[in-house]
C-alpha cells in the first residue's frame, strides 16, 4: 500500500496567464517598495536644500551628473505609475472602471501613462 | 499589534493619505511649473511659510502613515511564520518613527 | 478534418512520482463543441486513465473548472476549435492535487464555510415565506449566480499567499450575497467577522484576476468593494451587480 505522501501542486507562475491588471498590480506594489526605500534618500536631499545657501548649491548641483539625472527619470517613473495605479484603485473603490473592461482600459492606461510621464522627465532633464 | 489595527482602518488610512498626497504632489508640481524657486532664499521663505510648512508637515506624517500600511501588507502576505512577521513589524515601526523624528528635526531647524 | 494537439497534466499517486505533461493528438468530429467533449473522448478512444470532474456539461455545477493555457475556465463551455495550440490543460492552480486534473478543494469549502452561506434570522418563520420585495430581490444579482467552480480563488495571487487566512472571491462574494439579503438578520455580525482581522477580507489588494476568469461573469472585485463600503456604513448602489460577456479563452 503506498504511504500517504505530499500531494503536488500546479503553481508554475511562468505558465499562469498574468491579465493586464495583475501586471499593473504587481508593479504598484513594487514601485511602492521603492518609494519607501528612496524615502531616507529624499529626505536626505530636502535637509540639505534647507541647511544654507552651500548645501542647496550642492543639492542643485547633483542635477549636472548624469548618473543622477538617470536615477530621477526612473524615480520619476516609479512615482508616476505608484500615482496612477493608487488613483486607479480609489477611483474603484468609489465604483468607477470596476467592472471588466473599464478596468482593463485603466490598466493600460496605467502602465502607459507611467512610461509616458517618465519620457516627458527625459525629455525636460536632457 | 496587528489585530488592533483592523482591516478597515488600515485601508481608510491608505486611501485617505492617499488623496491628501496627491493634491500636495499636484500643488507642489504646479507650483514648481509656475513659479519655480530660483534661489536659496526663495527656497527656504516658501518652505518655511506658514501654510507650506503646515501641509508639509502633514504630507510627511501622510506619507509615513501611507508607507506603514502599504508596508505592512507586504509583510503580511508574504512573510507566515508569526515571530519573523512581528519582528519585521516591530523593525518596520521604529524605521517609520525614526524617519519622522528626522523629519521633525528638520522641519524644526529650518525655522531657526 | 481538423487534428488537435492537446498537452495534459497528467498525476497518479500510485504510478508517478512526480507530474508530467503528456501530449495527446486528436481528429476532430463536428459533435466537438466544447473542451470537455474533446477531453472525454481522448479518455475513451485514447487513454482512459485520464481523469477530470465533470457532471452538468453545461457550466452550471462548476466541477470541471481547470487550467486552460494558462487560465482558468470550465471545460464544458470553452470552444474547442478557438484554443491557441497545443492546448496545455492543468488543475487549478495552488490547490493539491488528487489526481490529473483533479484537486483537492477542501480549503476551499472551508473558507465558504467560514462565512456562513446560509440565512440567520432567529424570527418566527412566517406562515408561507420570509417575503422580500422584487427590488431587494435584485440587489442579490450578481452573486448568487455563483458556482461555486473554483476559477476564481485559484487565480488569486491574495489567495495563494494566504490561503488559510484569506476567504478568498468566492467566500466573500458569497458573503456579499448574504449581506445582500433582506431577510438575513446578522449583516452587522457578518461585516465585524470579515473585519475582524486583517486577513479575512483585507488580504484584497483589488488584483481583479477573479473578475477575469470567473465563466458566470460575475465581479468578486466588486463584491468586495461593496462589503467596504457597507463597513463603512455606506451603500450607495441600488440594485445587484452586472454580469459580465465572459471573455473568450484562447
Amino acid at each position: 500500500m503506498t504511504s500517504k505522501k505530499q500531494r503536488p501542486v500546479f503553481f508554475n507562475l511562468a505558465r499562469i496567464q498574468m491579465p493586464v491588471g495583475a501586471l499593473t498590480s504587481i508593479t504598484h506594489r513594487v514601485t511602492g517598495i521603492f518609494l519607501a526605500l528612496g524615502v531616507p534618500f529624499s529626505i536626505y536631499l530636502l535637509d540639505l536644500s534647507l541647511q544654507g545657501p552651500q548645501s542647496y548649491a550642492r543639492v542643485i548641483g547633483l542635477f549636472d551628473n548624469a548618473v543622477f539625472r538617470s536615477a530621477v527619470i526612473i524615480f520619476v517613473w516609479v512615482l508616476a505609475h505608484h500615482v496612477l495605479a493608487g488613483i486607479r484603485h480609489l477611483l474603484s473603490d468609489i465604483d468607477i472602471g470596476s467592472q471588466l473592461r473599464p478596468s482593463r482600459r485603466s490598466a493600460w492606461v496605467v502602465n502607459i501613462g507611467g512610461i509616458a510621464v517618465a519620457l516627458l522627465a527625459l525629455g525636460v532633464l536632457l | 499589534m496587528t489585530a488592533a489595527f483592523t482591516g478597515l482602518r488600515a485601508w481608510l488610512v491608505q486611501r485617505m493619505s492617499a488623496v491628501y498626497m496627491l493634491f500636495f504632489i499636484a500643488y507642489f508640481l504646479v507650483h514648481f511649473a509656475v513659479d519655480p524657486p530660483h534661489s536659496y532664499p526663495v527656497w527656504r521663505t516658501w518652505m518655511t511659510s506658514f501654510s507650506v510648512s503646515i501641509a508639509t508637515a502633514a504630507f510627511f506624517a501622510a506619507l509615513l502613515a501611507h508607507a506603514w500600511v502599504g508596508l505592512r501588507d507586504v509583510i503580511l502576505d508574504y512573510i507566515h511564520p508569526m515571530v519573523f512577521r512581528v519582528c519585521l513589524l516591530v523593525l518596520l515601526g521604529f524605521a517609520l518613527t525614526a524617519v519622522g523624528a528626522w523629519i521633525v528635526r528638520i522641519l524644526w531647524m529650518s525655522h531657526g | 478534418m481538423a487534428t488537435m494537439h492537446f498537452s495534459i497534466f497528467r498525476y497518479n499517486p500510485e504510478r508517478d512520482e512526480k507530474p508530467y505533461m503528456q501530449d495527446f493528438h486528436i481528429d476532430l468530429v463536428p459533435t466537438d463543441r466544447m473542451l470537455l467533449d474533446v477531453i472525454l473522448r481522448i479518455r475513451d478512444s485514447q487513454d482512459d486513465s485520464l481523469t477530470i470532474r465533470k457532471s452538468c456539461h453545461e457550466g452550471v455545477c462548476g466541477s470541471d473548472a481547470i487550467n486552460i493555457n494558462g487560465r482558468n475556465g470550465l471545460a464544458c463551455v470553452t470552444r474547442v476549435r478557438e484554443l491557441k495550440e497545443p492546448v496545455v490543460l492543468r488543475p487549478l492552480p495552488s490547490f493539491p492535487v488528487i489526481r490529473d486534473m483533479v484537486v483537492d478543494m477542501t480549503s476551499f469549502w472551508k473558507q465558504y464555510h467560514s462565512i456562513k452561506p446560509y440565512l440567520v434570522n432567529e424570527e418566527p418563520a412566517p406562515e408561507k415565506e420570509r417575503l422580500q420585495s422584487p427590488e431587494d430581490r435584485d440587489k442579490l444579482d450578481g452573486s448568487y449566480e455563483c458556482i461555486m467552480c473554483g476559477c476564481c480563488t485559484s487565480q488569486c495571487p491574495s489567495s495563494w499567499w494566504n490561503p488559510e487566512k484569506f476567504v478568498g472571491p468566492a467566500g466573500l462574494i458569497q458573503a456579499y450575497r448574504f449581506i445582500s439579503d433582506s431577510r438575513d438578520r446578522a449583516t452587522q455580525e457578518r461585516l465585524d467577522d470579515l473585519n475582524s482581522d486583517p486577513y479575512r477580507l483585507f488580504r484584497c489588494r483589488t488584483i481583479m484576476n477573479c473578475t477575469e476568469v470567473c465563466p458566470v461573469g460575475l465581479s468578486p472585485s466588486r463584491a468586495i468593494e461593496r462589503i467596504r463600503l457597507r463597513m463603512l456604513d455606506i451603500e450607495g448602489h441600488r440594485g445587484g451587480l452586472t454580469l459580465h460577456r465572459v471573455p473568450t479563452i484562447r
